[in-house]
């Protein structure tokens, strides 16, 4: 198990889960918890036409719950680069050289929103990973069977990957966004655990959806809950905090 | 399941209905699940219908409720299955018993064991006096189909002002038994409740402080204006119910590894 050497401040909850008044959040002297990072060590390398990194260096047990798996290589999400960036223990270089990419370009990258998650998506992402989550998401595989792709003509094998890598997931995904729908499925969720393999993920404990500006509409929640075996949860980002809401059929039973 | 019909009128009602985070009901005391048992409501409702009718039980219809006039058994049968509640009076073979307009309505309706009149007339059939109380109160309709989906299930239904929602719904008598669920009408046509996040936040959060889940309560019905006019209209209509619940991270994991 990897030892993690810095601290996250979480909101505590009180009260069935519910977070402190924002009263209690603001610390007496205005200082902020010390957070120690420890210096990244592994390297990727961002490719602008997947929107994805592919990672060069790994360092860490840290792999085996982060990237995807195409080829025998190692993709990252934005998401998941610019947290581990975040937390030190990535660094990103640029696809021509190898300077590293400051963090105020990735946050930039994900402002732009033009790689699959939202700024909101992202709060949620980084929420649920520092508290131990596993991410993933959702509709992309963690890794292919049939890893192996080359190209007859030699091409880079990263672009190859590139396409290769949303073959079969993009059809799926097509299918699935065929009914218009608002709410939207966006990470697959998994509680922490130290035996997780992307060879055999299981199903994941539940699915982050969200549904915009407005709470989900019944016939939206049951669009995707029709796609989706998992339990949906969907997330609201508010002020930077992000909460958690399931919405559940039921038969209520009828009393003797 | 629910299709996009071509409605003229479709009427969403939501009961938000809150449960507890463990999933079997509250008892009160020791005894109180035993006696439950013993006593089922719907026996205790017939009871009260034979009760009722024999007596020729009647009331009349006020702008906000229709008075009853009962016998003391009989006031005691409403208590018990928690229909109304008893005016104070210093009347000692008689009861007076206010109930709200979905209880009558229930009563004189789907029971068939009371009589109301209207203005010293007694009123036979139901369409005039549907037509009375949705003409007093707005959504009557929806809230009158909300109540009877949730007592024809055999659950106690109160109301739930007091916990800023619209009924409480109990497995049994209050006295035995904690409310499991808080419910919310909402109407599409009239003013719509959970339309922005805020609102989810607020519901959930105030009847989760009273230990009670959202449920969120569905009526759709191929109704228009005329037909909504006789209560026959209510049987067109379907009830779907959904829960909603906030989940906290931090309390959820299983702390295995922090990977």
């Amino acid at each position: 198990m990897e030892e993690k050497d810095w601290e996250v401040s979480s909101s505590s909850d009180n009260e069935a889960g519910f977070p402190n008044d924002d009263d209690e959040e603001f610390h007496s002297g205005g200082s902020v918890p010390k957070l120690q990072f420890r210096v990244g060590s592994s390297k990727a390398r961002w490719i602008a036409e997947l929107g994805m990194a592919e990672v060069e260096v790994k360092r860490g047990k840290l792999w085996t719950t982060t990237g995807i798996i195409r080829s025998g290589k190692t993709y990252c999400f934005i998401e998941e680069a610019l947290y581990l960036s975040e937390i030190g223990e990535l660094q990103i270089l640029g696809h021509e050289d190898d300077l590293v990419i400051p963090l105020k370009d990735l946050y930039e990258k994900m402002a732009e929103e033009k790689s699959g998650c939202s700024w909101d998506n992202y709060e949620v992402y980084r929420y649920l990973k520092g508290l131990g989550y596993i991410l993933g998401r959702n509709g992309i595989s963690w890794t292919l069977k049939d890893a192996a792709i080359t190209r007859p003509n030699g091409e880079e094998e990263s672009a190859c990957a590139g396409e290769c890598l949303e073959d079969k997931d993009t059809v799926t995904k097509l299918l699935g966004d065929m009914q218009i729908c608002d709410a939207k499925a966006v990470f697959d969720v998994y509680l922490p655990n130290s035996r997780f393999k992307k060879s055999s993920p299981g199903e994941p404990s539940f699915v982050a959806c969200f549904s915009g500006d407005s709470p989900p509409s019944k016939e939206d929640i049951k669009v995707l809950q029709k796609r989706i075996a998992a339990p949906l949860m969907f997330c609201h980002v508010a002020q930077g905090r992000a909460s958690f809401f399931s919405f559940s059929s039921i038969d209520l039973p009828v009393l003797p | 399941m629910l299709t996009k019909l071509a409605i003229n009128e479709s009427i969403k009602v939501i009961l938000c209905v809150e449960r507890l985070i463990s999933m079997s009901p509250r008892w009160k005391w020791k005894g109180a699940e035993a006696k439950a048992l013993a006593e089922p409501v719907s026996k205790t409702v017939s009871e009260l219908q034979s009760s009722l009718a024999q007596t020729e039980a009647s009331g009349f219809l006020s702008s906000c409720n229709v008075l009853l006039s009962v016998e003391p058994e009989q006031a005691d049968l409403l208590d018990r299955c928690c229909f109304g509640r008893t005016v104070v009076s210093a009347e000692k073979d008689k009861r007076w018993i206010k109930l709200s307009f979905e209880e009558a309505f229930f009563l004189f309706y789907k029971l068939k064991c009371i009589k109301i009149s209207l203005h010293g007339r007694s009123l036979e059939n139901e369409v005039a006096l549907w037509r009375s109380m949705r003409s007093f109160k707005t959504n009557f309709a929806i809230s009158y189909k909300a109540y009877s989906h949730l007592r024809s299930k055999n659950w106690i239904v109160r109301s739930g002002l007091q916990y800023g929602v619209d009924f409480v719904v109990y497995r049994h008598h209050p006295s035995l038994v904690h409310s499991e669920y808080a419910v919310l009408v909402q109407s599409i046509s009239g003013n719509d409740r959970l339309k922005v996040w805020s609102d989810i936040h607020c519901s959930v959060r105030l009847t989760g402080s009273v230990a009670k889940t959202l449920l969120v309560l569905y009526v759709n019905g191929n109704v228009n204006t005329e037909n909504m006019n006789m209560p026959l209209c209510l049987k067109d209509y379907t009830v779907e119910e959904q829960t909603i619940r906030r989940w906290s991270p931090e309390l959820s994991r299983e702390d295995e590894t922090r990977t």
